[in-house]
């Protein structure tokens, strides 16, 4: 896994604190910041996402704003499930009639 | 219904977990004809391994595997996103011409201009459209699929429950 280097200012309080987590824990300082920021990073991201995955679905925003927002990939993503959601429903519904034909014919 | 009329479906993991997660398996391999190719099974088999949720649902999915039809093909175009499961469905669906349906969005993303494919929420409109099962049941189906709360689901969700209650 590629990784950067981030520089950050933290109140030594809470140094001293996580000096007592990591040596409750037995565990590295380093490692462990690193698990509790993935964790947080990845629930607030989904979050995040799921609450513009409902403006988007709901057509309060476009896929232009989704863009801006948090760049194409997702916004490609987003359009793509999307229209295959609704390209399910629609054959789904084809499919329901033909069945329905079938079983009482 | 006729074995010969039944309209044909290839149906990968994901599919397989979903309906029968939301007990809709045994009405689909009733009406519809269900192909799979045999790497399905395995991966089905190494779920069903865990005791988690997804373990005891693929264990009840395996129960159906004599009804399941097993095609193999060969891989003659190659997706190099998709891992080789997903490449023998997506070569199957092209060298058979019948729909694929998957929850898998990767697999979804890279064939849709390809192949039919459709998500499992196909079958809940069918059955609803086919009064199989009515309004009130398949929103609550839905409801279930819903569970994995990612965003990738929701608009599945949205979309989906939009659409069933026009119907």
């Amino acid at each position: 896994m590629q990784t950067k280097q981030v520089n950050i200012r933290v109140p030594t309080d809470l140094l001293d604190d996580l000096d007592i987590v990591s040596k409750l824990l037995k565990v590295n300082k380093s490692e462990w910041i690193k698990t509790k920021l993935a964790e947080d990073i990845h629930k607030e991201k989904n979050q995040l996402l799921l609450e513009l995955s409902n403006l988007y679905t709901k057509g309060i925003i476009s896929k232009k704003e989704v863009q801006n927002l948090v760049g194409s990939e997702i916004a490609n993503q987003m359009e793509s499930i999307h229209k295959t959601a609704k390209r399910s429903v629609k054959a789904g519904i084809e499919y329901g009639k033909q069945l329905k034909k079938a079983i009482s014919g | 219904m006729e074995n010969s009329l039944k309209k044909q479906f290839l149906v990968d993991t994901s599919a397989f977990i979903s309906l029968e997660s939301v007990n809709l398996l045994k009405q689909v391999i009733n009406l519809f004809n269900i192909i799979t190719v045999n790497s399905v099974i395995n991966e089905l088999k190494d779920f069903s391994k865990h005791n988690d949720k997804y373990g005891i649902i693929a264990k009840r999915v395996l129960k159906f595997t004599n009804k399941i039809s097993m095609e193999d093909t060969d891989v003659k175009e190659q997706i190099r996103y998709l891992q080789n499961t997903n490449n023998e469905l997506f070569n199957l669906a092209l060298k058979k011409k019948i729909p694929l349906v998957s929850d898998d969005h990767k697999l979804v993303h890279h064939t849709k201009d390809k192949i039919d494919i459709y998500f499992s929420t196909f079958f809940l409109t069918a059955f609803v459209t086919a009064e199989i099962i009515s309004k009130k049941e398949s929103l609550g189906m839905l409801e279930k699929l819903r569970d994995i709360r990612n965003w990738k689901n929701n608009i599945i969700y949205l979309t989906t429950k939009e659409e069933l209650e026009k119907l």
